[in-house]
């Protein structure tokens, strides 16, 4: 993996996704380069989810060609196991290890994947636990901690493998209000630091302000992909009109 | 409390047997209880099959027929290959120990394959998926992951499984294997006291259901400290 500045970092080429007859992903095309910062956006249903997973193979695509830095997506477990070393994903529901105490689940995977020996594993968990501003809570269990904290643990989770990509699913909306933006904070932080992402979210104040991109998605399809200023101000498709009606009308 | 002098002895090498049976019928028991699971839990219909046909089967008869069935029974099978080498061997005795011992292990085997099997189902599938998103092998995945989550979710269950195994050891005094129960029989036939000589076999096997139960307690609570742990 020869770092070719030019190169896509995430390239999506007619790809297509089947749940039996029921096709949730059609005809993608996404091409995403170093540094930039996506939001996808769309109405429940719409794919959203889908078409990140299938970045990290979580789901695997039927159609198209998905390439990562590179490597392309196909059954090869070592292009697979290659690929989740590059992207870390973070969860809606946070999805902590809930048998391992806070700074275990942030080493474990730096143990088992990366080979880090433990005292190393320990000191970079301890450095991404104080850069999402919660080192004091290093001994304890994922259950013991706000869901704030939980989902900023997860962050730094995926932030100890030091992934070139960060796929964020929702990470926000199993939230209480006030805890939001604790966890946007630590997003607009990375992004800030030029941390390739695509994040998954209806939180369109943090996708005016960060994003670099926005894409539309409905029924399975990109719709329209747009800087902030276009997307909100003129959005070109109808449907993109519609649902910016519907969720900023709160 | 006379009438009780001279049978220390038999008592407590009958709960010697009462404990060796315990241990070796659990070790089966979670073997069968795992087999079991994994069968149902498999995408091959038959396998599916199999172990559903084991816990109707086991569940659905009484257990004390079970352990004679499968005494008789395996004495028959093991006489008819034995005559198949040498005709002569007209009768080939099984231990009652081996015989009752994986009797109550296939009963109590085929309840535990429920509990494996939603322990199973009940980890977090989040969980799964993310340490498969940290590039976690399946190999890896299961042994960090699921059966650290899976052990936590089944203890409890199994603590009651464990129980049931362990009286269940009484029964197999009708084919003869000399634990507490068949000591108490021979007791009352020379003293005439039923009511001392089960008293005591009484006791015996509330303490050691009180052992297991004490036990199966410290590791839930080793377990639960980190989801009601100190805070
Ligand atoms: N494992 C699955 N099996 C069958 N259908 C699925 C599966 N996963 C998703 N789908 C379907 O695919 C479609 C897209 O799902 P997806 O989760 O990607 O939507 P989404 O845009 O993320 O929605 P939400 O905003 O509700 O999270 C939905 O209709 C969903 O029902
Ligand atoms: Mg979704």
């Amino acid at each position: 993996m020869s770092d070719n500045p030019t190169r896509p970092l995430i390239e999506m080429a007619a790809v297509s996704k089947f749940f039996g007859d029921f096709q949730a992903l059609r005809n993608i095309d996404l091409v995403v380069h170093k540094g930039e910062r996506i939001v996808v956006c769309g109405p429940s249903g719409s794919g959203k989810s889908t078409l990140i997973r299938c970045i990290n193979r979580l789901e695997k695509h039927n159609e198209g060609i998905i390439t990562i830095d590179g490597i392309e997506l196909t059954d090869k477990v070592a292009d697979i196991d290659a690929v989740r070393r590059e992207v870390g994903m973070v969860f809606q529901s946070f999805n902590l290890f809930p048998h391992m105490s806070i700074i275990k689940n942030l080493m474990i995977a730096q143990q088992l994947v990366r080979k880090t020996p433990k005292k190393e594993a320990r000191e970079i968990a301890m450095h991404y636990l104080q850069r999402v501003k919660i080192p004091e809570q290093a001994e304890k269990y994922p259950i013991q901690l706000s869901g704030g904290q939980q989902q900023r643990v997860a962050i730094a989770r995926a932030l100890c493998m030091k992934p070139k990509i960060i796929l964020f699913d929702e990470p926000t909306s199993a939230l209480d209000p006030e805890m939001i933006n604790e966890v946007l904070d630590v997003m607009v932080d990375l992004a800030d630091e030029g941390m390739t992402m695509i994040c998954v979210t209806h939180e369109m104040g943090f996708a005016r302000s960060v994003a670099d991109r926005i894409i539309f998605m409905d029924e399975g399809e990109i719709i329209e992909q747009a800087s902030p200023a276009d997307f909100f101000d003129n959005p070109e498709n109808e449907r993109t009109s519609a649902f910016l009606d519907q969720i900023l009308k709160h | 409390m006379d009438v009780l002098n001279g049978w220390w002895d038999d008592y407590f090498w009958g709960a010697v047997i009462v404990a060796k049976v315990f241990i070796a019928s659990l070790s089966l028991m979670i073997i069968f209880g795992l087999l079991g699971a994994a069968a149902k839990l498999s995408d091959n219909r038959l396998a599916q099959k199999i172990g559903g046909a084991y816990t109707v089967i086991f569940r659905g008869t009484p257990e004390i027929l079970v352990i004679l069935l499968l005494y008789f029974g395996s004495a028959i099978a093991l006489t008819a290959l034995v005559q198949l080498f040498n005709p002569e061997v007209r009768f080939v005795d099984v231990p009652p120990f081996w015989a009752g011992t994986i009797a109550i292990a296939l009963i109590v085997g085929s309840y535990a394959t429920e509990t494996f099997r939603g322990a199973f189902l009940g980890v977090n599938p989040g969980s799964i998926e993310a340490a498969r998103a940290l590039g976690m092998s399946p190999l890896q995945t299961f042994f960090y992951i699921r059966i650290p989550e899976m052990w936590r979710i089944a203890l409890p269950p199994f603590g009651n499984h464990m129980l049931s195994l362990i009286k269940d050891t009484a029964l197999i005094s009708i084919i003869g294997l000399n634990e507490t129960m068949f000591v108490a029989k021979q007791a009352i036939t020379v003293t005439g006291k039923p009511f001392t000589m089960y008293i005591v076999v009484g006791l015996i096997y509330l303490g050691f259901s009180t052992i297991i139960t004490l036990t199966v307690m410290g590791i839930e609570k080793y377990g639960n400290r980190t989801t009601v742990g100190a805070q």
